[in-house]
């Protein structure tokens, strides 16, 4: 077989408004389904069983069928009721790869966020709250001042890890039509019969954007730490914690 | 200064009506009561297990009592029945209570992601609805008097624990508090930081603060305050002037425990 550099040049084009698609709906899901998952785990920490009901039956669901299943059965499934074809407010949406993919990454990042937050809210070291409470706080303000801003730090890493989870399941958009990176990829190859290459080009581009995000992920990190390295610690102050 | 117990004419800063509580059918208070006037300095002793810090924490309601009344600067707590049994409050009336009420942690519990100065103008600014300009005054006043006013901007984590704990008191008195509850404040020290807390504490009893202290520190309760309540298994075994409570107790199991604590 002989290797053509040529050929990852000559698709470097193409491929890159493929990964312009991955990031769009790979940002849109993420920011989408972060404003989902924090009300979802605020209400999974409610110890009333009728408040949770709801929120954990979405997130089981959402976390224990593949991502591939959920897309099929919002793009072949919801359109398959006549209910839907006929609705002017759905059908127009529900007809289109690009909006069933986005409500499928959404919907299913959304669900391992929410489960992400609400390990995080519990996480938060429970006398904290109490500082909160005997301030005089409400539990509104308890939650937006400490508990939430705590759990965010808290949350931040295994949430980095859902982005780039998401990342790399948005390939399964493809499935479905979509060029994103992955659909571009299968594009140029059902043209070239060149899988090698043009695989191996996607596979970098993916690399390349999972590393850039895990950079950002690490400046924010660093960033919210609770002790801010650039603050050197004298040893007579550093007491015990 | 008039520091005999139960001195002071106006109405008590502070009053706890038969606090009971239980915990899993255990029965931890069994019906504590207790008045604070006006620059009271009480502190609250007893071996652990006697019930002293749930106490404490009833009267802000971090714990729920099972029954009691609870009056601050004269106005009632209104609390009603649940249907289990237990007392409960309105939000708006446990806000209330809690802003009269400045609360002091064993752990300090400052709020690791905020400065100091943060975790100071918090409730005030949150709370009580001052300017962030207000507030800062204030609170920089309140961190130069307990002496870390250099540390302002540090984060809770880079501060010794006497100086986290000289923090947590400045943040209970920027509420302006009426009575200062504190849940053993230097138990969680290493002893050569105790004392920097002590004095902190000392200097407030002198400016006339009411105070409410669950300590270990016997020295300081003998030296500090005007009353003395030994806690027993829950209830109020004795209480009194310092003077007479420390040194000379009429009941034979405060004897054996001071004997064991002061030495």
């Amino acid at each position: 077989m002989d290797f053509s550099f040529e050929l990852i040049i000559a698709s470097l084009p193409q491929l890159l408004t493929g990964v312009g698609m991955t990031l769009q709906l790979v940002a849109v899901a993420v920011a989408l389904g972060f404003f989902i998952a924090v009300p979802v785990a605020i209400l999974r920490t409610s110890r009333n069983p009728l408040v949770q009901a709801l929120p954990f039956s979405y997130v089981f669901f959402f976390r224990g069928t593949p991502l591939l299943v959920q897309i099929f059965l919002i793009y072949y499934g919801l359109g398959s009721f006549e209910v839907v074809r006929n609705s002017p407010l759905l059908w127009p949406i529900l007809r289109e790869a690009y909006w069933c993919a986005l409500i499928a990454f959404t919907l299913n990042t959304a669900a391992y966020s929410a489960e992400i937050v609400r390990g995080a809210i519990m996480a938060v070291p429970f006398g904290e709250i109490e500082a909160a409470k005997a301030i005089g706080m409400t539990r509104v303000q308890a939650f937006r001042r400490i508990i939430l801003p705590r759990a965010f730090r808290i949350a931040l890493p295994a949430y980095g890890n859902e982005i780039i989870f998401m990342i790399k399941g948005s390939a399964l958009a493809s499935t479905i039509t979509l060029l994103d990176l992955t659909g571009m990829a299968r594009k140029i190859v059902a043209r070239t019969y060149k899988p090698v290459e043009v695989f191996l080009a996607a596979g970098i581009l993916y690399l390349i954007i999972v590393y850039g995000v895990t950079w950002v992920l690490k400046r924010v990190e660093k960033r919210l730490s609770i002790t801010p390295p650039r603050l050197p610690v004298k040893a007579e102050d550093a007491g015990p914690v | 200064m008039n520091r005999d117990a139960g001195a002071g004419a106006g109405a008590p800063a502070l009053e706890v009506e038969d606090i009971h509580k239980k915990f899993h059918g255990l029965e931890v208070l069994k019906g504590i009561s207790l008045t604070a006037y006006d620059g009271d300095v009480i502190s609250i002793i007893g071996s652990s297990g006697s019930g002293k810090s749930t106490f404490l924490r009833c009267i802000n309601f971090l714990e729920t009592p099972d029954a009691g009344r609870i009056r601050v600067g004269g106005e009632q707590i209104e609390v009603r029945q649940k249907r289990n049994g237990t007392l409960q409050t309105s939000d708006r009336q446990l806000v209330k209570l809690r802003q009269r009420l400045g609360f002091v942690f064993q752990n300090f519990n400052l709020w690791p992601h905020m400065t100091i100065l943060e975790n100071v103008i918090e409730g005030p600014v949150q709370v009580r609805g001052l300017s962030k300009k207000e507030a800062i005054e204030k609170a920089e006043a309140l961190l130069a008097k307990v002496g870390i006013d250099s540390k302002r901007h540090a984060y809770p984590s880079h501060l010794s624990g006497g100086q986290q704990q000289r923090a947590a008191i400045a943040r209970a008195l920027a509420m302006d508090p009426q009575v200062i509850l504190f849940d053993e404040p230097t138990s969680a020290l290493d002893p050569e930081l105790v004392a920097e807390v002590l004095g902190v504490m000392r200097g407030l009893a002198e400016e006339g603060r009411t105070m409410l202290i669950v300590t270990h520190e016997m020295g300081f309760a003998r030296e500090v305050s005007n009353k003395v309540v030994f806690l027993h298994q829950g209830r109020v075994e004795e209480q009194g002037p310092p003077g007479k409570v420390l040194v000379d107790p009429d009941s034979p199991r405060l004897r054996q425990f001071l004997s064991s604590h002061l030495h």
